[in-house]
This record gives structure tokens, sequence and C-alpha cells, in this order.
């Protein structure tokens, strides 16, 4: 299995999902596709499927009109997956946590790896959020191995 | 006959290789070229790894079935024009394969596969005639349809076929689905067609049409070299200077609709091609 | 024991067609026309069995005067036409069959004793034989189908009285005559026998007796007829500069040059043209479309149209680089290339199958009309492979039609669900039609290799090539799309329907990987005819013999991968657990509907998912297409007849 856990740490392909954020964290994740950051020297790819993607990247509060489809793309990846909540709205509904319709966090719906935190965060930052979501994810992965081992 | 299945087995573990390098240089020039870094040289092996990892998710059953015919044929009608075989026959079992790919897009329900597969089919009506008018070219110069015959040449075919040749490296953008004619399966992002006929084949399923494709570009780089045969270093450098030909148009190209690429390749690339064989009467 | 089976596959099923019409109990009736297949399924296998060249003369066998008996039957079926066309106010009707009728009389009586004396009225060789085996296999089999399909179909129809044993006269007495066309050696015969295939094509398109069926089933007749007036001043001409009225003595004598009946030929490629629906004559088969699909399957596809490419293979040595080959191929390969164009725009999947038969017979024309050794032994190849395949095609859209009462290609997306079976049957059938290595492929792939010295001729049937590769894999690509099923269901089918699917679908996979046998042993003995300089581009043939090796494609590997790839299937089908199903992508907002697939669309309303074809109909349909691509071909056949002059 090396050569594989060690080809998921070099290729995250990723897909982006918006639940309605301010638009200032989708712009700092496209500036990671740009010449500055290009992100695909660390291999990831920005995908627009999610049956192609191994990390979800959310932006924006989830609220109850949107989870549905969220949960739905989050269940159309395959397994196995990592979750990234880029931004403060994302982790825990930032500056519209008291609205009425908003949900505290992406974490409410599914479940997510890393969190990314800032508003809006550093296009460094989320490169390196994605970095770690998909070591955790080959931990995660060892780990449950063992439990099966023993 | 042990050479042969030496051979074989050589074309077989090889063409891979030298397809997933090619197209690991392919986004490092690209990268390059859009004034970027770039991923590593065996990057696309990373990606082809790691998709073999993750989990088989299905939309019905017989998805894999078509992935496996477009592999399995297109390292069939490889290993035939390794073997110097009939032209002609390696170009169907090619088509074979493509349509292998197209039936599984249109096997799943969703209209984004749907529609991808039924540009694939008109990327095929596009290139299809080329491709045979190209083996027509071929047996008027040897009088043979083998590839064979080819290599038994005195004289570069390309000498012949300048106009055919054109039509092939025209054709060869297509079949490499890449910009101006990449709209069947986009290799870009966010498109009107998520990823068109490749969209709901995920994991292992779309490493292997990875693979299929190296053995596909191999293929049709092969084809290129043909028409330099006396001389078999010389043909690979001119196939290896298509390719970055190849990416140079993708990246100054958009893309373009489908009527037009059908409009375009019926009159020019058919019409060169015509006009290629007219000339050896 | 040749002459004997000869008598045995024309008279039996006439005879038998006799018996549906006197015996009208269903069970009965059922029984017979099971064990007539058998027997001429077996009389068919023993033509092979006995297989050379042979000239029969049956004039002493039975001791009475048959070129008499012919006439007289002649006169008969002619004059049932004028009274057919009488009945129906078909003027056009009653005027093609008093021109046929008028010089034949004329001609019967002149010279009918120069006629009598002609020898040998039957002749066998491997491209008779295997017409003789198509019409007896693929026939029996649609007539065993037909008892299935005839049943349901008159359930359907709600007919108070049946009208099957006329239907199933018919189809028997078209079986005997269709084996009379091509074992007869006597012109006269052979065109006794092509007008009677003309009026069974005609009662059957008319079996429904709806308006439709009627107007079409005119239609067929007249442009039949017309062909019908072509074959006889063939005849007369042919008799007026040779002297005689057989096939044998006209391609085997060497006595006569072939400038000198360069025109007759043109005019039996004419009624070859009109039997096989090539353009500008194509309506006629479109319309026929209406009849049952049995008599679709078994006359408007595996046979009774073969009946032209016959004649015109049957003349090939006369054809092969002369003027007037030339212009048979390119009109042939005009129609190919034409027709497979407006196919991709139909919907209607049996217009589909008519427009793809067209062009298939197109094809097979083209082959002959270049006359070479690979052409010719393309087109006979391409007669056999494509019966098969398309006689299953229509049976299988038959069965489908009866199940979902339609036969829209359209409709037929996620048939898979419910009639696994017979969608994989068709869908088998229809990569036959159009993927290596299967026979059709290999015979157009032959085609490709023959015409090489033809380029115009060349660019048609590569251009037409592609068109068949579109509408064809669209068509598969509905018939196999299913989404999740977790038990693949058993369909109900009536046996004779299921077992015929059966057999057909290994007659297919059979006959294609046997094609180096068939093609050993019924199609290069055909060539000794053919002489040497007219020969015009013969390498991949020569290396067709030995070792399953056609030219240097090595054809068996191609089975065994496609076979390893069959063999996978069991495998990856049981692979896959439910819990690994996802629903398509659709931007998460999908959703399932009763089973299928659906997504939320505005105000969360829960809509199904659909996907229609492209039909490219601003390109390719038959209004855009259809004019000016009969013009063409009236002109090319005009031009046809001004280089046989």
């Amino acid at each position: 299995m090396g050569i594989i856990n060690k080809s998921r740490v070099k290729s995250p392909w990723v897909v982006h999902f918006d639940c309605g954020s301010c638009n200032a964290c989708d712009i700092e994740i496209l500036a990671c596709l740009t010449p500055i950051y290009d992100v695909e020297r660390f291999g990831i790819v920005n995908v627009g499927n999610p049956k192609h993607a191994d990390v979800l990247v959310v932006s924006g509060a989830v609220n109850n009109r949107n989870k549905r489809v969220l949960k739905n793309v989050y269940d159309q990846m395959p397994d196995p997956k990592a979750v990234v909540a880029v931004g403060a709205c994302a982790a825990t509904g930032g500056v519209f946590k008291e609205c009425y319709n908003v949900l505290e966090g992406v974490d409410k719906v599914i479940p997510v790896d890393v969190y990314v935190p800032g508003c809006c965060p550093k296009p460094e930052a989320i490169i390196d959020g994605i970095i770690k979501a998909v070591e955790k994810m080959n931990q995660r992965i060892d780990s449950e191995k063992k439990e099966k081992k023993e | 006959m042990i050479q042969t299945l030496i051979i074989v087995i050589l074309i077989i573990i090889a063409a891979p290789i030298i397809g997933g390098i090619l197209s690991g240089i392919d986004r490092i020039i690209t990268a390059r070229m859009q004034n970027r870094v770039g991923p590593p040289i065996l990057q696309p092996f990373y990606d082809f790894f790691k998709l073999i990892g993750k989990e088989n998710i299905i939309v019905n059953r017989f998805q894999m079935l078509y992935v496996l015919g477009y592999l399995v044929l297109m390292i069939t009608s490889l290993v035939l024009f390794v073997l110097k075989q009939d032209l002609l026959m390696i170009i169907f079992i090619m088509a074979f394969g493509g349509v292998s790919l197209i039936l599984g897009g249109l096997s799943v329900q969703s209209p984004y596969s749907r529609i991808g597969s039924h540009r694939e089919i008109l990327q095929m009506l596009a290139y299809e005639p080329v491709l045979i008018f190209m083996v027509v070219g071929i047996y008027l110069q040897t009088g043979s349809f083998t590839v064979q015959s080819v290599f038994d040449m005195n004289q570069p075919l390309i000498y012949s076929l300048p106009l055919i040749f054109i039509a092939l490296l025209y054709v060869l953008t297509i079949k490499l689905r890449k910009s101006p004619f990449d709209f069947s399966t986009s290799h870009h992002g966010h498109q009107e067609l998520v990823k068109g006929m490749l969209t709901e084949f995920s994991g292992p399923q779309l490493a292997l049409v990875e693979l299929a494709h190296w053995y596909e570009l191999v293929l049709i780089l092969g084809f290129i070299v043909l028409f330099w045969a006396t001389n078999i270093y010389i043909g690979i450098a001119i196939a290896l200077a298509s390719f970055v030909l190849e990416m140079f148009i993708d990246n100054i190209s958009a893309r373009m609709t489908w009527k037009w690429m059908i409009w375009v390749t019926w009159s020019l690339g058919i019409g060169l091609c015509i006009a290629n064989i007219a000339l050896l009467y | 024991m040749e002459s004997w089976l000869v008598v045995v596959s024309i008279l039996f099923p006439i005879i038998c067609s006799l018996l549906f019409l006197l015996l009208r109990s269903p069970v009965i009736r059922n029984s017979i026309v099971i064990a007539a297949s058998a027997v001429l399924i077996l009389t068919s296998l023993g033509f092979a069995y006995f297989f050379g060249q042979a000239s029969i003369d049956l004039h002493d066998i039975l001791g009475i005067e048959l070129n008499e008996i012919v006439a007289v039957l002649d006169f008969a079926l002619l004059a049932y036409i004028i009274y057919v066309g009488i009945r129906l106010h078909s003027r056009i009707i009653t005027i093609l069959a008093l021109a046929q009728l008028i010089p034949l009389a004329y001609f019967e009586l002149t010279y009918r004793e120069a006629l009598q004396r002609s020898g040998a009225l039957f002749h066998l060789d491997g491209l008779s034989i295997i017409m003789v085996l198509i019409i007896s296999i693929i026939g029996s089999l649609i007539a065993v189908f037909s008892i299935g399909y005839m049943k349901k179909h008159e359930e359907h129809l709600k007919l108070e009285k049946s009208r099957q044993p006329v239907f199933f006269f018919v189809i028997f007495l078209f079986l005997g005559a269709m084996n009379g066309l091509v074992l007869a050696d006597n012109l006269l015969w052979m065109f006794f026998f092509w007008e009677v295939t003309t009026l069974c094509s005609f009662l059957l398109i008319a079996h429904d007796k709806t308006e439709e069926s009627i107007k079409n089933a005119k239609r067929a007749l007249w442009i039949n007829l017309l062909g019908g007036v072509g074959f006889l001043a063939g005849i007369i001409l042919i008799f007026g500069k040779t002297g005689g009225v057989l096939v044998s003595g006209l391609l085997e004598g060497n006595n006569v040059p072939s400038e000198l009946v360069l025109l007759p030929v043109a005019f039996l490629c004419f009624a070859a043209f009109t039997k096989s629906a090539q353009l500008p004559f194509q309506s006629w088969l479109l319309g026929a479309m209406v009849a049952p699909t049995p008599v679709s399957a078994l006359l408007h596809s595996s046979t009774m149209v073969k009946a032209g490419v016959y004649l015109v293979v049957r003349f090939s040595p006369v054809l092969a680089g002369t003027h007037l080959g030339f212009m048979v191929a390119l009109a042939g390969a005009f129609t190919f290339a034409v027709t497979s164009a407006i196919a991709i725009s139909q919907s209607n999947a049996k217009r589909v199958l008519a427009y793809s038969t067209i062009a298939n017979l197109g094809l097979i024309i083209a082959c002959a009309g270049i006359g070479s050794p690979v052409a010719v032994g393309a087109a006979i190849l391409l007669i056999i492979f494509h019966a098969v395949s398309k006689g299953l095609m229509f049976l299988c859209v038959g069965t489908i039609e009866q199940e979902i009462g339609s036969r829209d290609i359209e409709d037929m997306d996620g048939i898979m669900k419910k009639m696994p079976f017979t969608a994989t049957v068709a869908a088998i059938g229809a990569i036959s039609m159009l993927l290596p290595p299967f026979g059709v492929l290999v015979s157009k792939w032959l085609a490709i290799e023959a015409a090489v010295r033809m380029p115009v001729v060349l660019i048609l049937i590569v251009i037409g090539s592609a068109f068949t590769l579109v509408f064809w894999t669209k068509w598969i690509g509905k018939l196999l799309a299913v989404n999740y099923i977790k038990k693949i269901p058993r369909e109900k089918l009536h046996p004779t329907v299921r077992s015929t699917l059966g057999i057909l679908l290994v007659i297919v996979l059979a006959a294609s990987m046997g094609i180096v046998f068939l093609f050993n042993f019924f199609v290069s003995p055909q060539f000794a005819g053919i002489t040497e300089e007219r020969i015009m581009g013969g390498r991949g043939l020569l290396e067709i013999a030995g070792d399953g090796v056609i030219g240097s494609f090595a054809y068996f590997p191609i089975f065994i991968v496609l076979g390893a790839l069959a063999l996978s299937i069991p495998f990856i089908l049981r692979k896959v657990s439910p819990e690994k199903v996802r629903q398509p992508y659709f931007c998460g907002e999908n959703c399932e509907i009763e089973g299928n697939i659906g997504f939320r669309a505005e105000a969360d309303t829960e809509t199904p998912s659909a996907f229609r074809n492209y039909y490219l109909r601003w390109a390719f349909s038959e209004e855009t297409l259809g004019f000016w691509a009969s013009m063409i071909s009236a002109i090319l056949i005009i031009v046809l007849f001004v280089v046989s002059i």
C-alpha cells in the first residue's frame, strides 16, 4: 500500500463547494491556481466533479437550504476522502452565525478534517490545509487497518 | 514465436510508462507556458496509483466492462501495430475501443456524460475518415496495408504524403482531446459538461481510462513515426515534435463548437487527404 | 442427389404453404411450420454437404415440359397482378403489368422452340448455395419466430378471425420462390420467381389491411414491377444478342464478348436496383416497414431484397473492369453513403434498420460493380453477415415493440431493465453490424481494400462507414443504458421467440468466427470465372486462406481478447456491492423517482432525468438530403445506361 498512500499525498484532487460565501474565500481558493501559488506543484488539481475528487473544499456558511446539496456532493465522493472547511463561516458560521437560517459550521452536516481559519485565509494556509487533510486521511486509513488486524 | 511474445510483453509494459511520462512532460510544458512551475514529471503516475487505491463507486454494474473493453482493445491495437500488422484493421480495433468507452458514457443516465459521449461520437465521425484515408494513401505508396510494408520502403512516406501528414496532425488534436477540440472530456476543471463522457467514471475506472489513454497516445504517435520509418529515430523525433506542437496548439486556442470541428475536418482534413491521394494517381 | 435437393427446396415450402390454406387449426399449423423449417434447414445443409459446381437439368426427371409450365404460371401471375391493379384502382400497376405481359407473351410465343431447347435449368455454385443457406436457415427461423409474434400481434389487433393461414401461406410460398430464384439458371425462370417474390412482398406489406399498409404495398408493387419490366427487357436483349437465356452459358461460355451484353446487363442491374431499393427507389422499402416485423426481417432485409444484389453479384464477371461496372459501383457506393447519413436522423428503429439495409445493399452492389475477386468476396461475405445480423436486429426490434408498444429508439432508453435478454441480444446484433472482428466489418474492410483502385467509390465507402458508426453507436448506447438494479429480472417471452433469438445470436457469432471457413469453402471457388487481367487489386485476399489469418491481420486473437472480456462479465457484476452505488452527478440536486434517476428543479420539484440522442436533423434529414440524393442517383442510373450502349 506504500505507493498508493504516497500517491494520495502527491495527488489530492479538489472539488470546491461554495455554501454561499461572500466570495472572498473563493477568490483566495482560486488564487491558489494562479502562477504565483501554482498548486499543481503539489499535484493538486481543481476538478468540477465530486466523483473524481479526494478533498472537498467548502467555503461559506452552510444553511438549511443548501445543506442537502452539500451532503449529496459529499456522498458522491469515493472513499477515502477528506473535507477542508475554508474560512470562519465554514468553520462556525462566522459573522452569520446568529442568522435564523444558518447552521453553525460545515461540521453540522458532514465530518470536517481540517479547519482553515481566517476571514479570509491566505492561499498558503489553504494549500497547507489541503495537504494536512490528505495526510490526516492517510493516518486514518492506517489506523483503521490496524484496528481491523487487531 | 518466443521473440514475438517478448515483444508483446515488452510493449504492454513499456507503452504506459512512455505514455505516462509523455503526459507528465505535457503537464510541465503546459505549466511553463502559463508561467507556472508545474507538477513533477511522475505526476500522472501518482494520479494513477491514487485512483487505483480509491473506492470503486458505480452508477450501474456494467461501467467497468466498458472501461476494460476500452483498455484491452487499445492494448490489442497497439500490439498489432508493433507486430506490424494490417493498418486498416488496427484503426478499426482502435475505433472499437473508442466505441466501448462511448457506450460506457452512454450507459449511465446522466445528461453530462451522455452529451459528452455524443460529442465523442461526432469526434469519431470527424477523424475516422481521415485515418482511413491515411491508410489508403499508405497503400497507394507501398502496395500493401501492413505496417511492415512501410518499414520496407526506401524513402520516407512524408515525401509522397505531405498533405495527409498535415491532416493527421490536425486529427491528432481531436484524438488527444486537446483544445480546441476538448469538448467531450474537458481537461479543465469547470465546464458546462463537468467532465463530459468521463463524469461518471471514478476511482479505479478512471485510472484504467487514463492507462488506456497512454496506450492510445503511444499508438497515435506511432502513426506519425510511420511517416519517417526509414530512420526510426528521425521518425520518433518528428512524433515528439508533433506532440509539442499539439501542446502549443492546446495552450493558444480556445475551445470551438463541434459543428465547427466537423465542418473544418470534413472540408479541410478530408480535402487535404483527397488532394494528396489525387496527386498520387 | 442434388436434383432432389433442388426439388425439395423449391416445391416443399410451396406444398406446405398450400397446406396452411387448407388446415386452419393453429396447433397443426404451428407444428407444420416447425417441421417444415427443420426440413428446409436440413435440405440447405444437404446442399452444403454435397457442395460442388453442378448444373442440373430437371427437364428429363419429371418428364414434363417445365419451361411451358413456368410460362403458363408466369402469365397467370401477371394476370393476377393486373387484377390487383384494377381492383385497387391503380393505373400504374396495371400498366406496368401489361408492359410485362405483352412483350413476354410475344417473346415466348415467337421463340417457343428455341426457348424449350435451353438446357440446364438449375445451376449450383458457391453463391447460390450460400443464398439457399441464408434463405432456408434464416427464413425458417423467422417463420418459427412468427408463431409467437403473430399470436401476440393478432391479440393486439383484436382480430375476430385469424389471418395467420394467409400469412404463413405467403411466407412459405416466398421461401420456395426465393430458393427457386437463386437456384435457377434459366433467366426466364428467374424472372418468374422474381415476380412471385414481388407479389409476396405486396401481400405481406398489405397484410394488416390498414389504409397506410395498402398504400405502401401499392407503391412497393409498382416500383418492383418497374424493375420487372427492366428484367424482362434485359432477358429479351440477351436472347437477341446471344441466342440463349442461360446465366451459366452467358458467364462461362467464353464465346460471348462482354461488350455485347453490357446493355442487357445494365437493364438487369436496373431491375436489381429496384428490388434492392437503391436510391432513387428507396421509398418502397421504407414504406414496407408497416408490415409485421417478421416480414421486415425476412423479406425486407435478409432475403428478398438480396435477390437484387444476388443478380448483380451473379453478373459481376461481366461488370468487372467496364465502365458499366464503375457506374454500378458508384451508384451503390453513393446509396451507401447517403442512406447511412439519413439513418443518423431517424429515431424510428425500423426506419434506421431499413436505411441501414439499403446502405448495406448499396455496399454489396458497389463491391459487385468493382468485380475484382476481393470485391466479389467482400460482396458475398456481406450478403451472409448482413442477412444474419439484420434478421436478428429486426426480430429484436419486433420483440421490443410488442413489449413496450413503441418502435422509437428514444423509448428504448433503459430497456435493459425490463427486457435484459432481448436488449443484450439486440446490442450484440448491432455490435456485429458495426465493429471488428465481426463479419460485417471484416467484409467492409475487404471492401475498402478492394475499392482502393477506384478512388471515388472508395471515398464514398469511407464516408458512409463513418456515418454508420454514428447511428449504430448512439442506438446501442440507448439499448445498454441502465441504472443500478439489484436483480436482473427474467423477461417473459414466447418460447419460439426466445429460442429463435438465441439461435440467431449463436449463428451470428459462429458465422463471424467461421469467416475463414466460409470464405475458403464457398467464396473462393467463385473466382474461377474471373479472368486474370481483370483482377484489380487482390493482396489481402491471397493471404486469407490458410491458418486463420486474413490479410496480415490475426483474426482469432481478437476473438480471444473479446472472449476474455465476455468471461470477465460475471466477475465484474459480482464484485459490485449495493453500498457502492451512487446516483449520477447532478450538481448535488439528484434524487430518485420511483427507481428512476431524477433531479430537483426549481421550487424543489422532482424532475425525471431525460436525454434525447443527437439526430442532427439540420444536416441529415430526409428533407434536406432526400431530394438531391434521388436526383443525383437518377442521373447516375441514366449515365449507367448511356455508358453501356
